[in-house]
């Protein structure tokens, strides 16, 4: 029996003998490709091979979807995205459908979250078929691919791509993207060689050469045998012992299966079905390939724990280019092709309700007959050249004026002589490639050879504008029925704004909440989307959301049009804006690597942002849980920071502090008491750190110690801390200050002594960093930082001054709102104001100490004096007590102790009131 | 041996250039010698599927666009302006071109500070118009003047580099195409003949020096050079021009591929080191172009065979590769130090072979400048 091309075969065959010196496996190849068109030929379940942003592919499809009505499609895509398909009817594409997973089961938890997206563009051969399927009744869509799930299933490792795209491209976030009809081959030196000799750069470019223009008018048989024929060539030279290989080889058993299973159940007749595939699946001769009922089956996996879920994201055809690694702009050029080709053939494409152009049904005409028997249209395909289209002049001419004018715009200094320069070089370089016709990257080269010069004076060179002349990036958009409940609720809670949120650009909303106080509402919005989305997409140009601040008006640029795959996102994380807020808040507080810092962070803006003192509480009791847990201080600073913060915070609004705040109050004083020693003494924690510390237990002590702290634990803490080094030395110094157990005095003769030893001079600006430290926990050692400051500045030598000035000024500069105030404040009351006031200025510590008006001994004594005269021990406890000291003054008495009128008065009052004696003398002797 | 020091394209490949026009039966623009399909032939070498009967060697390295864009650009009304860093081949592209073209690549112009509008259109031979006053006999056309005389293409070498005064004295030429001469009283225009262009190099790093009027710039069409960062096509240009070199000097020394791996290793290392770099003080002063690649080589060739064991060692490499970059003193010897103790001694230990004479080659050589 002849098979219809088995000319073909002896054809090749023959060649391959005239080409002994070539590789052996040559005969084998070319006579397998032509096996394989004839195999795929003869399934009876019709086959039509795709390619991937082909509109010749389109084209095709749409007129063997007219012609042949088929009452079932199988389609290559993932078989959970199924009840998707119905919601891009209130899409604008390209958009592209999601599987979205976050809380995996039977997947690393690291890789979370997991997300598929599956591109769909208006020019393509798939759209066309969902389309037809979707608007003709009695037509059923079924996919066939494998889910989503199994797409990591069968793909481990999945990474994330490297680098930053461009904003526009990065419309599908680090998602995996599947598409239908990746044709390509498989190993870099056969497309080295392709684009080589077909004197092309891009494989694009080559694809649109060699295949796209001829298939174009082509009928539906040479379309078919020639794709599957393209397949079949890459997928044999493609090397066969890798992973993706098998894994496509596994989809393709996958499909057939699934494929069987319907065909069983619905009992279709597989001469109405159509199965719609990649060119590569189509020369597919797997075991299991084939419509047969007996056909091997595959035993498909059973899917993991993971819950899916779905939705729709704008998708742009430079996203789709950078995701697939396409030549920019081809996808582009692909959508002008498939609008041209259409006016040229007058066909009307499917389009679905709703979408531009839909919802205008013709009746289909009658389907047409069954074909005939399977005819050779290869040999004539491969024998001739590649039936290019002549030259348009009309088209490169208007492609040649917009360019000028486009370049002119984005301020080029391009002109009508550029213009005539582009065509001529168009048309001289397309001759150069061997072709009539430019095709748009000739143009692009031209345009660029004619018009960029050394510098591109805007934000788009001439090779991106060429991109936008020849389609332009064309930007999906979600409708509002498509998204999801959150985001809806979102667009809905945003409407009193009165703003077009849809519109791809920045929207400034103006909130003037003191004259339209229900805009308070769209403020609280706003404010958690700031939290939740990425920077750009809502962005507060006025106001600010800080605890204890109200504002009466902010003004926002929003930018959520072209943010709208975040807010989707968003969507699959909860139901409502705020029940996401408050898993991130949650998230964040338990996550393992979570700090007593981080907690109180989330406490914070569980306060800002949602009104839920349950959750507050419970973010709070998370604090003190991390703190009490935490071994370094390294957080000290921050922790300190915030919880004064909070405290201020509770103070202002509440009349009692939440029991949560008092346990940290108290909980912090322990935990911090206890780890002071050891903080003084390790090396590796800051003296930042250890003043912090002591900030918390100084700034605290009163509220702790009302709470039932007891200061002996402070006293004993700091008694037990040996620093070592000069920073933290004087840090304890400070400290012990401010317990008392070191006057002002002895603390000025120690850092005296200090700088008047020579061996210890190059340390002494570390005890300054050190004092400067203190100046938080005990702010009233103010004046004599700055005292010290000053003699360091006056009596330090250079080489010991200059060096370490630098380290002065960064701390102060990272330090800038507790250190400065406080440090200025007191510089400015201890300097003279002016100039002229400086000569003769003397500095307060080197003022000679004021004396006391002392009463003198002229005069009579009063009788106060004399009592205390009389029974010195008590004023000499009360004044030790103190810290102060002091002598005697002489008192000249004029009458004897104990008598007299005025000492029987003060006895007689005494004695009338003896309290007061009595608590002094408590005081004393306890 | 020719007597040449070095011949120009157009005598260097004679023989090649002459086979080309015979079998050439492209259409020729104006009075082009090759067709431009040729010219690219000749350039970027020919290829089993060009069905030529004997083998054209690979002369410029790069990607094949510019060499089209190029080419076309020279077909067309308007100059072509090769612009790039230092040592990327634009000279070499340019004179490629003319010789393929006119067979002639000698017309040149090279731009200096001191370059002149004389020096662009034409000046006088002083004695001859003392005694015979000013004539077409006693004016000396300039290089361009000639290339527009005999419909040729003319070279104008580092244009930036001449002040814009002098730039701008192409505009006339490249848009009215003749040259008019006001001193004399009849015959007092040069026209243009058709196949005349202009192919002008800038280097990148002068912009700003002299900048290009707007006038100027709307006459050149710009193709851009690119510094070669492919390692196979840097290679490839290595070899190609080194072979060149050892034929010129009439060398027998083998260059192993492994001590070129080195070379390209270590290039490839300082420039990733100066992309990183913050300032200019942690920059070498060296552009680290192919050229330079090719200067290092060349050297070490050239120490190795007159003073050395004619055998091109690492040592040399090295002490050849120190001296070509150090040339700021303590700067460039203080990175050469770094980029010596950071990468290459880890890299001799862990490889061996030439690194570890690489590594003492520079060692020694960093030490003597110091």
């Amino acid at each position: 029996m002849t098979r219809p091309f088995d000319a073909l075969r002896e054809q090749l065959l023959g060649a391959a003998e005239s080409l002994a010196g070539g590789p052996a496996a040559l005969p084998e190849i070319l006579a397998g490709i032509v096996d394989d068109v004839d195999h795929a030929l003869r399934e009876p379940l019709e086959i039509f091979p795709v390619c991937h942003h082909s509109p010749a592919s389109a084209l095709a499809m749409l007129r063997r979807l007219r012609e042949k009505q088929p009452t079932v499609i199988y389609l290559e895509l993932c078989e959970d995205l199924q009840p998707l398909l119905t919601e891009l009817r209130n899409c604008r594409l390209p958009v592209a459908l999601q599987a979205f997973a976050s809380q995996l089961d039977g997947f690393p938890k690291e890789s979370a979250p997991l997300s598929v997206i599956a591109p769909i563009t208006e020019a393509s051969a798939e759209y066309q078929a969902i389309a037809y399927a979707l608007e003709t009744p009695g037509v059923e869509l079924v996919l066939v691919d494998r889910s989503t799930d199994h797409v990591f299933q069968w793909q481990p490792d999945v990474s994330s791509p490297a680098g930053t795209p461009e904003p526009e491209e990065d419309l599908h976030g680090d998602a995996v993207g599947v598409e239908i009809g990746d044709l390509r081959p498989r190993f870099a030196e056969l497309e080295e060689h392709l684009l080589h000799h077909g004197r092309v750069r891009h494989w694009s470019e080559w694809w649109e050469q060699y295949v796209e223009q001829p298939l174009a008018g082509a009928d539906h048989e040479t379309y078919r045998q020639v794709m599957v024929l393209i397949g079949s060539l890459f997928r044999r030279l493609a090397p066969h012992d890798t992973r993706r290989y098998a894994g496509d080889e596994d989809r393709e058993r996958y499909m057939w299966t699934r494929i069987r299973e319907h065909l069983a159940t619905s009992g279709a007749d597989p001469a109405d079905c159509l199965y719609i595939c990649g060119a590569f699946h189509a020369a597919s001769r797997v075991p299991e390939a084939g419509s047969a009922p007996g056909t091997p089956d595959f035993a498909i996996t059973p899917r993991t724990g993971t819950t899916w879920l779905y939705g729709l994201i704008p998708s742009s055809h430079s996203a789709i280019e950078a995701q697939f690694g396409l030549a920019p702009g081809s996808v582009s050029i692909a959508a002008a092709n498939w609008r041209k080709q259409l006016g040229r053939l007058r066909l009307t494409p499917f389009r679905l309700d709703g979408q531009k152009g839909g919802g205008r049904k013709k009746t289909l005409p009658a389907p047409a007959a069954a074909s005939g028997p399977v005819t050779d249209h290869l040999s004539g395909y491969l024998a001739g050249p590649p039936a290019l289209d002549g030259l348009d002049e009309e088209e490169l001419r208007g492609w040649c004026v917009d360019i000028v004018r486009l370049a002119r715009r984005n301020g080029y200094l391009a002109s009508t002589a550029d213009a005539i320069a582009v065509f001529e070089t168009s048309i001289l370089l397309a001759g150069m490639r061997g072709r009539v016709r430019p095709t748009p990257y000739d143009f692009q080269d031209a345009a660029v050879t004619c018009i960029e010069k050394d510098s591109v004076p805007g934000r788009r060179d001439v090779r991106r504008l060429c991109e936008i002349l020849l389609g332009g990036d064309r930007i999906g958009q979600v409708g509002y029925d498509a998204l999801p409940p959150l985001a809806r609720d979102v667009y809905d809670r945003l409407g009193p704004l009165g703003l077009n949120l849809e519109q791809r650009s920045i929207q400034r909303a103006l909130l003037d909440l003191a004259a339209r106080p229900e805009l308070a509402a769209c403020s609280q919005l706003l404010w958690m989307l700031r939290y939740l989305l990425p920077d750009q997409a809502v962005r507060p140009i006025m106001g600010s959301r800080r605890l204890g601040e109200k504002h009466i008006q902010e003004s926002w640029d929003l930018d959520l049009g072209r943010n709208q795959r975040a807010v989707i996102e968003l969507g699959y994380e909860g139901v409502t804006v705020e029940q996401v807020l408050e898993q991130r808040l949650r998230r964040d507080a338990w996550d393992p690597k979570a700090t007593a810092a981080t907690a109180l962070k989330a406490v914070e803006n569980s306060l800002l942002f949602l009104e839920s003192p349950r959750l507050t509480d419970e973010l709070g009791a998370r604090a003190i849980e991390l703190l009490a847990a935490e071994r370094t201080v390294d957080d000290a600073p921050d922790v300190l920071r915030r919880i004064r913060r909070l405290l201020a915070h509770y103070r202002a609004t509440t009349p009692v502090l939440p029991a949560w705040c008092e346990r940290f109050v108290t909980e912090g004083y322990a935990h911090y008491c206890t780890l002071l020693p050891t903080a003084f003494v390790e090396e590796e924690t800051g003296v930042r750190q250890v003043g912090a510390m002591l900030g918390f237990l100084f700034g605290m002590e009163s509220l702790a110690l009302s709470l039932g702290c007891d200061r002996t634990q402070l006293e004993i803490a700091v008694r037990q801390s040996h620093p070592e080094s000069p920073a933290k030395i004087a840090l304890l110094w400070a400290a012990r200050h401010q317990l008392g157990a070191l006057p002002l005095a002895d603390l000025r003769v120690r850092v005296d002594e200090l700088l008047g030893n020579p061996l210890v001079v190059p340390a002494f600006p570390q005890y300054v960093s050190g004092f400067v430290q203190a100046l938080e926990p005990v702010p009233r050692l103010a004046p004599f930082v700055v005292e010290t400051l000053s003699k360091a500045f006056g009596r330090l030598p250079d080489p010991v001054l200059l060096p370490w000035l630098p380290n002065l000024i960064t701390t102060l500069r990272q330090q800038a709102a507790e250190l400065v105030p406080v440090l200025t404040r007191e510089a400015g009351r201890t300097f003279p104001g002016g100039l002229a006031a400086l000569d003769a200025w003397t500095p307060p510590w080197k003022a000679p100490p004021r004396r006391r008006p002392s009463a003198g001994p002229a005069g009579p004594a009063d009788p106060v004096a004399v009592l205390l005269r009389a029974n010195r021990m008590v004023p000499d406890a009360v004044v030790a007590l103190f810290g102060c000291e002091g002598d005697w003054t002489p008192v000249e008495t004029g009458l004897p102790a104990g008598s007299g009128g005025d000492g029987v008065a003060v006895a007689g009052l005494l004695t009338a009131y003896p309290r007061a004696a009595e608590a002094v003398a408590d005081l004393v002797c306890p | 041996m020719s007597d040449m020091l070095r011949a120009p394209a157009e005598v260097k490949y004679a023989e090649e250039l002459d086979w080309l026009e015979s079998v050439d039966d492209g259409p020729k623009p104006f009075s082009w010698r090759l067709s431009p399909k040729m010219v690219r032939l000749f350039i970027l070498g020919s290829e089993r599927a060009d069905g030529l009967d004997r083998e054209i060697s690979q002369k410029w390295f790069g990607d094949r666009s510019f060499v089209e864009r190029a080419i076309v650009t020279l077909a067309s009304d308007r100059g072509l302006l090769l612009i790039g860093d230092p040592g990327t081949g634009k000279s070499w592209l340019a004179e490629l071109l003319a010789a393929a073209i006119s067979r002639n690549s000698t017309l040149v112009v090279q731009g200096t500070a001191g370059t002149t509008e004389d020096h662009i259109k034409y000046s006088w031979n002083v004695s001859m118009v003392i005694a015979k006053g000013q004539s077409r006999a006693s004016m000396i056309p300039s290089p361009i003047m000639t290339a527009m005389e005999g419909g040729v293409i003319g070279r104008f070498e580092e244009l930036t580099r001449s002040t814009s005064d002098v730039q701008d004295a192409l505009i006339s030429i490249l848009s009215e195409k003749y040259v008019s001469i006001p001193e004399l009283d009849d015959d007092n225009i040069v026209f243009a003949k058709p196949g005349f262009s202009i192919i002008a190099t800038a280097n990148s790093r002068d912009r700003g020096v002299n900048d290009l009027s707007s006038a100027l710039k709307r006459r050149f069409n710009f193709v851009r050079i690119p510094v070669v960062t492919n390692r196979k096509s840097e290679a490839e240009i290595v070899r190609f021009r080194t072979e060149e070199l050892l034929r010129r000097h009439n060398i027998e020394l083998e260059v192993p591929p492994t001590l070129l791996d080195v070379l390209l290793q270590s290039f490839a290392d300082l420039r990733a080191a100066a992309a990183g770099a913050g300032s200019d003080d942690e920059r070498l002063e060296s552009a680290l172009s192919t050229a330079e690649q090719i200067g290092v080589l060349e050297d070490a060739i050239l120490h190795s065979n007159f003073f050395g064991a004619r055998e091109l060692t690492a040592e040399t490499l090295a002490s050849s590769l120190v001296g070509s970059l150090a040339r700021r003193s303590p700067e460039d010897l203080a990175i050469l130090n770094k980029y010596w103790h950071g990468v290459v001694e880890p890299r001799s230990k862990e490889q061996s072979g030439e690194w570890t004479g690489f590594l003492e080659g520079g060692r020694q050589a960093i030490a003597t400048l110091s």
